[in-house]
């Protein structure tokens, strides 16, 4: 079962991929990543559409583990905001 | 050099799907150092050729290929490309079955067996888009295989296309496509299906997408989610490959390598595969040989026919022209355009010569023209000549009304494989673009209207520009709203084709291969339309004939039609004479509405000033009234030499021959032609070749310093010299050619002749096929001024059409709001009617059609109606027949039409005649507005003479007698509104209002345009204030300095007198006051054009009639 979190974390990432997180006090190391994509915003449903910009999110499916344990976690990277966030996890 | 080459790229020719522009896509791959690039546009070929020569141009090798729909179980799109020249004519005749195989759609599907039957030379591509593709996506490897299997069975060469856009699942289920193409046996190779150039146009293709499918934005509609399908470098590309292939390294190198393997296969030559630049002629006649001595001896007939056979002169220039046609090797396209226009002609539809062919013998004596260029001094060279290249243009004007059935004659004659009609993009501008976007946001219809009508027909990429720039926009807020942002995303559809559309003249004429060299769809009224525009059928060296409907053509044949409908005699056009005083009188008066191109108040200024006594007048007259003369100011020196107030100068005494015509005014493409033939005796073709390039900026110079060195070296000084360059330098570019204004002078002059000896006839004509700028009911004014009693619609005597009762003219059916054809044919045969009983059941016309009728007095004069029936018993009537019940089948008689009175029928039925009140006149012209769209019974403004005379009106016909400078109020019905390029740069709006006794022409300049720029496109019926101007002749007009609304002042009028309606009149109106702004375009030769000059003005169209005299 996956759980949903939205907490931000902090990331190193090695050309653009993550290879290191930090998620509530714990490092992580990414072992393999599973899957990779991104979308782009729904820029028509805000207030003052503008539409200049494709401003990215960027998701990483990726296996990873504080130990010996791995799991599967799910990384997003905002690129308006430059900030990353572990959205959901498999663990 | 860039490895990777990419095989699927969508231009903006992928219709409301691709964004870039094919010249920006073959710049981009060039700036990456890719040696080649495939165009694979959805649906068609329409960008091809334009791609071919984008690559040429940025040295990249060319790869075409189209991306189609699939029929079938699978569904889905497949890319072909085409190798080499048998493949180019498989994907013609791909794309030609695509379209022409099912019902006429923008987005054909074709069944797998199609492409299979063309399949030599093509090569398939199957993605994740096509069927194999959607099998694998949903898990069925097993379906995926047999569709495969399939597919290489029929289709010969196919490849697995592995596309990665980086969507959620897109990498896994490229991996799994890539492992079928290696279980199969099938090459891959990698693209990137490129939509768009930069990641940043990715919003355009989601209102793009939402367009096409007529939905609104939202996620699941949408094609690209991602932004990834923009043109990536290779080394992107190899990330893109490593996401789907993993860490093997190998697999990323064989994936490059079989897309570099299938883009050599694939790469065109354009002239040896596609033949482009190469002429292909039709084949009707034989060969060279033999067409040229068939045109030969058809020419000497002609100079039998045309009475030259003994002169010398004409021997003399045919003997030339034929040698410059022998040259280039073109016998055959005479040949085959002079068979065009006798076939036209043999169905009796009027047919002329138009543009620079009317200056060729040939074409004269032929019979393709009638127009003789030895008499107007015209010359072969601006037509044809040794020096310019590619094919000459010959122009056919026919009747507008008959235009189809001359197409359908050519088609008939020479079959749809050698024929097809030439077809045009219609591209994004301002108030499309509005539209489309408007709806994919879900704006309310009423609302997208409103907002696209605010603005002029300005492109897309102007309406940030237009909303800053514009007084009657400024002060609409739209700028503030939070609409802003998409009028920025609107601007980005600038110059987008939005869908392909028949080209109005254009015609391919060519041999049985014509459909290996161009892909054919069908228009909307089933004709066969090449995808190719006209700049494309030019660079295909395929032979274009443009057949012109001409409105002017067909009103005047049906004048003619009229004069001997009633027994007036037969008139036969081209043989009246060219001398006729009270015509060229009429002309000199400028009361000129109607006539062919003379009508405009610009040139009725110029007529009125010029006074005109000869065609050779009206030829100038024409040429004159052109941007670049007007703004060139040649017009004030020619004027001045004509009437005698500056002597005739030469810039050489031995110019003389060449423009003594026009004073001494260099006024036609053939003079500069001449004065360079005469200064440096180079010939007329090297003269003409020279024209050309003196009209382009970039090799002006490189003219100047030819033209110096050839004339001094023929002997002429220094002086002379600079003084002739100078002339050359400042109206060269803007000549016009003499043998097109030759050409435009006969319909003018035939117009004008039949307006002044046949003017009910003329007006019926105009009238019915409405040829020129104003709304009809400014023509029916005119009428009345000319003595023509304008008969009210009556259903026994109106025809389809403005039929001729001498001495007046009859209202046509087919003025008549919401009237079908079907109507109008029905109400025809059916005459006569005795009652509105009989009429009801026999017409069988719809229920507000007849209300319609009622209104307007259709019924008035019937004999079964009694005279104490108003028109408003009438409708009452009809709503009561109505409401009786069905009427009877055809071919049954009905009751009581056998009854010796013909008055039984109005007593069937409840409404008692005279019940309801009479029409008032105001409520008659009101409707006669609505139902008609013209004031009929009389005219709009006498429903004001009682305003007018409080205002202090002063009416068009006392304008004359006003003293220059005086101030004054005028009103009337707007007629016309432009805003043509002027010579200060500047934005001037010209109105023309009509009211009952003439027209007023009205300027107003920038600086009054914040307060009045709204209400003039805005309102129909103005009331202007202004000073008056005397222009030279006749002519009188104002220089605008207010206005108003008039129903507006009227209705201020009767709530406060005459008091309120000063206080309405001195009211500020809204907005700052300064004009129009915007950086105007600046010319080579220093003069100053507005942005928004000769741009139709924002509001609906002024033929919309004026409304509100009774509310």
């Amino acid at each position: 079962m996956s759980r949903v979190y939205g907490d931000p974390i902090d990331v190193w990432t090695v050309e653009g991929r993550p290879v290191r997180f930090v998620w509530r006090g714990r490092l992580y190391t990414v072992r393999r990543v599973l899957e990779h994509w991104v979308t782009t915003r729904d820029w028509w449903r805000e207030q003052h559409p503008e539409a200049e910009t494709a401003t990215e999110r960027e998701f990483w499916r990726v296996e990873a583990a504080p130990g010996d344990e791995v799991g599967v976690y799910e990384l997003r990277y905002d690129a308006a905001t430059g900030t990353w966030m572990l959205s959901r996890a498999w663990d | 050099m860039d490895p990777f080459i990419h095989l699927r790229a969508a231009s903006s020719y992928s219709l409301r799907y691709g964004v870039a522009r094919p010249d920006a896509l073959a710049a981009q791959a060039a700036e990456f150092g890719m040696d080649a690039l495939a165009l694979t546009d959805r649906d068609g070929l329409y960008g091809a050729v334009k791609h071919l020569i984008a690559c040429r141009k940025y040295d990249v090798r060319p790869i075409v290929g189209v991306d189609l729909g699939l029929t079938g179980d699978g569904g889905g799109r497949v890319a072909a490309l085409a190798a080499g020249g048998p493949g180019w004519a498989s994907l013609c005749r791909l794309v030609t079955a695509a379209h022409l195989s099912g019902p006429r759609t923008a987005h054909p599907a074709v069944a797998p067996e199609l492409i299979a039957e063309h399949a030599a030379g093509l090569a398939v591509l199957l993605g994740p888009g096509s069927d194999v593709g959607q099998a694998v996506a949903a898990r069925r490897p097993d379906i995926a295989a047999a569709r495969l299997a399939a597919w290489r069975e029929q289709a010969g060469e196919v490849v697995i296309e592995i596309v990665n856009h980086q969507g959620r699942g897109d990498a896994h289920l490229a991996a799994r496509l890539l492992a079928l193409a290696r279980r199969a046996g099938v090459p891959a190779v990698l693209t990137n299906a490129v939509r768009y150039l930069d990641p940043g146009d990715q919003p355009v293709t989601h209102v793009l997408d939402a367009a096409r499918k007529l939905v609104p934005l939202h996620r699941r509609h949408l094609e690209d989610l991602t932004g990834q399908a923009y043109f990536k470098s290779g080394k992107e590309m190899v990330q893109v490959a490593e996401a789907v292939c993993g860490p093997d390294r190998d697999a990323v190198a064989e994936l490059f390598r079989q897309t570099r393997r299938l883009a050599e296969r694939c790469v065109l030559d354009p002239e040896t595969d596609v033949g482009l630049w190469r002429p292909h002629l039709p084949d009707g006649a034989g060969d060279a040989m033999t067409a040229h001595s068939i045109l030969t001896a058809r020419c000497a007939d002609g100079l039998a026919r045309r009475g030259y056979d003994r002169d010398a002169r004409a021997g003399e220039r045919l003997g030339h022209e034929l040698g410059i046609i022998e040259r280039r090797g073109l016998a055959a396209y005479f040949l085959v355009v002079a068979d065009v226009a006798a076939l036209i002609r043999s169905y009796g539809i009027r047919c002329a010569i138009r543009g620079s062919g009317a200056g060729c013998l040939v074409n004269y004596l032929l019979g393709i023209g009638d127009l003789d260029p030895l008499e107007h001094g015209l010359l072969m060279e601006r037509f044809l000549s040794d020096s310019r290249e590619g094919l000459p243009d010959i122009d056919l004007d026919v009747e507008s009304a008959r235009r189809l059935e001359a197409y359908r004659a050519i088609f008939d004659r020479y079959g749809e494989g050698r024929v097809a009609c030439v077809s045009m993009l219609e591209t994004y501008r301002a108030r499309s673009a509005i539209r489309d976007v408007g709806a994919a946001v879900g704006l309310p219809p009423a609302e997208i209207d409103a907002i696209a009508k605010a603005f002029p027909h300005v492109r897309a990429r102007q309406l940030g520009a237009a909303l800053r720039d514009l007084p009657e926009l400024r002060g609409s807020g739209l700028a503030h709203s939070r609409l802003a942002g998409l009028f920025r995303i609107a601007e980005r559809l600038d110059g987008l084709p939005r869908h392909v559309a028949l080209h109005p003249c254009g015609l391919l004429l060519s041999d049985p291969t014509l459909r290996d060299r161009t892909p054919v769809e069908r228009s909307l009224l089933g004709f066969p339309m090449s995808q190719y525009d006209k700049d494309d059928v030019e660079e295909m060296g395929l032979l274009k004939l443009d057949v012109i409907g001409v409105r002017m053509q067909s009103a005047m044949a049906h004048a003619v039609a009229e004069i001997a409908r009633v027994g007036e005699g037969r008139l036969d056009l081209e043989a009246i004479p060219a001398d006729d005083e009270p015509t060229y009188e009429m002309i000199r008066s400028s009361r000129t509405l109607g006539c062919f191109q003379i009508e405009s108040p610009g040139q009725r200024e110029l007529v009125a000033k010029m006074g005109p006594r000869t065609m050779g007048d009206l030829v100038i007259d024409i040429s004159l009234f052109r941007p670049g003369p007007v703004n060139s100011d040649m017009v004030t020196p020619f004027l001045d030499s004509r009437h005698g107030r500056r002597a005739v100068e030469y810039p050489h005494p031995e110019l003389a021959g060449a423009l003594a015509e026009s004073n001494g005014v260099v006024v036609f493409h053939e003079q500069v032609l001449r004065i360079i033939d005469t200064m440096t005796g180079c010939g007329l073709s090297t003269a003409e070749w020279q024209r050309r390039r003196l009209a382009d900026p970039d090799t002006k110079e490189d003219v100047a310093a030819w033209f110096r060195d050839e004339a001094r070296r023929a002997g002429y000084d220094a002086a002379a010299v600079d003084r002739v360059w100078d002339v050359l330098s400042a109206f060269g570019a803007f000549g016009f050619c003499k043998a097109h204004a030759a050409a435009f002078a006969r319909p003018t002059y035939q117009s004008a002749w039949l307006k002044r000896h046949h003017t009910a006839a003329f007006f019926a004509g105009v009238l019915t096929h409405d040829p020129g700028m104003y709304p009809k009911r400014a023509i029916l004014d005119d009428a009345r001024h000319f003595g023509i009693p304008i008969l009210p619609l009556d259903v026994n005597r109106s025809a389809a059409t403005w039929r001729v009762e001498p001495p007046g003219i009859r209202v046509a059916l087919a003025e008549v709001k919401g009237i079908s054809e079907a109507e109008v044919a029905r109400i025809v045969a059916g005459r006569p009617y005795v009652s509105l009983g009989d009429f009801w059941q026999r017409a069988r016309v719809s229920r507000p059609v007849a209300e319609r009728l009622a209104l307007v007095g259709a019924f008035d004069a019937l004999p079964g109606v009694p005279a104490s029936a108003s028109r408003r018993d009438l409708m009452c009537q009809v709503g009561a027949l109505d409401r009786a019940g069905g009427r009877l089948a055809t071919g049954q008689l009905p009751l009581g039409t056998d009854d010796a009175d013909p008055a039984a029928l109005w007593y069937d039925y409840e409404v008692p005649a005279g019940e309801l009140p009479r029409m008032t006149l105001p409520e008659i012209i009101e409707t006669e507005l609505e139902v008609l769209g013209m004031d009929v019974s009389a005219h709009v403004l006498s429903c004001y003479e009682d305003l007018l005379a409080e205002l202090g009106a002063v009416r068009a016909r006392d304008l004359p007698r006003c003293p220059a400078r005086s101030r004054v109020l005028v009103a009337g019905v707007k007629v016309a509104t432009q805003t043509p390029a002027v010579r200060s740069g500047q934005r001037i709006i010209f109105a023309t209002v009509d009211d009952a006794t003439g027209l007023v022409d009205a300027t107003f300049f920038e600086s009054v345009q914040d307060r009045c720029a709204a209400t003039v496109f805005g309102s129909s019926l103005l009331v202007i204030e202004g000073t008056v101007r005397r222009a030279g002749g006749h002519a009188v007009s104002l220089n605008a300095t207010a206005c108003w609304d008039l129903p507006r002042l009227r209705a201020a009028w009767l709530a406060g007198g005459a008091g309120g309606m000063r206080a309405a009149m001195a009211a500020p109106p809204d907005g700052r006051r300064t004009g129009p702004r915007g950086t105007p375009i600046i010319y080579a030769n220093g003069y100053r054009l507005s942005p928004y000059a000769d741009i139709t003005p924002a509001g609906a169209a002024v033929a919309k009639p004026p409304s509100g005299l009774t509310a």
